[in-house]
């Protein structure tokens, strides 16, 4: 038998690696003492939650990206398969990014309005990244050569990834913005405690190690997909 | 026990209020009325401090609690799956 697409040891293994990972980041994340600021308060601890879900987003796209030039490169339908559940993985922690954005900015600025969606340019720009995805997943739907829908997808891919680098963190940058290194605001370097970044970084690893767990476990399921009615779209 | 004590205490307290007054048993104590506050047990303690931070500890550890045993219970079924799958269905000659 030929090698097998998932390694199942060495997925176990790193899945409850993960897993102990996770739950160590929640206890420092509500244990470690913040400093109390104004506006924020308790609230500035959704930097370990919200702020992961962008590096995890992104950390997608790289995913998919590199298996995306894989397929170009080889044709390799398995890398398609790859391709696509980590641009839906990745889509889903953005939809998450979005929600929690709008939960914190709520009851933080914006309290005393009724505003839920402000012009924020990370607002606007996300969410035309996750159109931009959107469109992947319709094209894909629209063919069904596996083999011309793996060239064609991974080409559109490529681009999409391509976008998500100047939507997330250029475009932003030169316009007003709650987010910090926005024009006018301080870096996130000038203005974290130090123990705040602590939790972090390993926060921002355990989510890109809860999509890991959640994307392989979609490939897997995809290949049986393919296995039993030789269609390996889902 | 002292969870049992407070029990029997808010329940005659009840009963009291109720023959007392017109509203139920069960809204005199949510009334903020006369409930005996005693002393709060070790447990209290801890969970009250800092703003209450460590109940919302708790809600989350709950959560994810959930979620593993989730993802676990997943990764065993997609073995399963997997096991019989592999059984049944030769390897498609078009090598995926």
């Amino acid at each position: 038998m030929a090698e097998p697409v998932v390694n199942l040891k060495r997925y176990l293994l790193t899945r409850n690696l993960i897993i102990g990972w996770v739950t160590c980041v929640l206890l420092a994340a509500f244990l470690l003492n913040i400093p109390k600021i104004n506006i924020l308060e308790h609230t500035a601890r959704n930097l370990y939650f919200h702020v992961p879900m962008w590096f995890t987003m992104m950390a997608a796209v790289f995913v998919s990206a590199y298996h995306s030039f894989k397929v170009l490169k080889t044709g390799d339908l398995v890398e398609d398969i790859r391709a696509l559940q980590a641009a839906r993985v990745g889509a889903f922690f953005g939809v998450l990014g979005l929600l929690t954005g709008i939960v914190w900015s709520k009851f933080t600025w914006y309290v005393g309005t009724d505003i839920w969606w402000n012009m924020d340019p990370r607002q606007y720009m996300v969410s035309l990244q996750l159109l931009i995805y959107g469109a992947y997943f319709v094209l894909r739907s629209a063919l069904d050569d596996p083999r011309k829908r793996s060239r064609i997808a991974a080409v559109y891919n490529l681009f999409a990834a391509t976008t998500t680098p100047f939507l997330l963190y250029v475009i932003p940058r030169q316009m007003e913005s709650l987010h910090p290194g926005a024009e006018g605001n301080p870096a996130f370097s000038e203005i974290t405690d130090p123990l705040m970044r602590l939790v972090f970084y390993p926060a921002i690893i355990g989510f890109i190690g809860i999509f890991w767990i959640v994307y392989t476990q979609r490939v897997r399921i995809s290949l049986l997909k393919y296995r039993v009615t030789q269609d390996s779209e889902m | 026990m002292p969870h049992m004590n407070s029990q029997i205490i808010q329940d005659s307290l009840a009963t009291d209020q109720a023959a007392s007054t017109v509203s139920t048993a069960f809204d005199s104590l949510w009334a903020g009325g006369d409930i005996p506050t005693q002393s709060l047990s070790r447990m209290e303690q801890v969970m009250l401090a800092d703003d209450k931070i460590f109940v919302v500890l708790a809600v989350v550890l709950i959560i994810w609690a959930g979620i593993v045993v989730l993802l676990l219970r997943n990764d065993k079924r997609l073995r399963d799956v997997e096991r019989s799958v592999e059984e049944r269905i030769p390897d498609p000659e078009d090598e995926l």
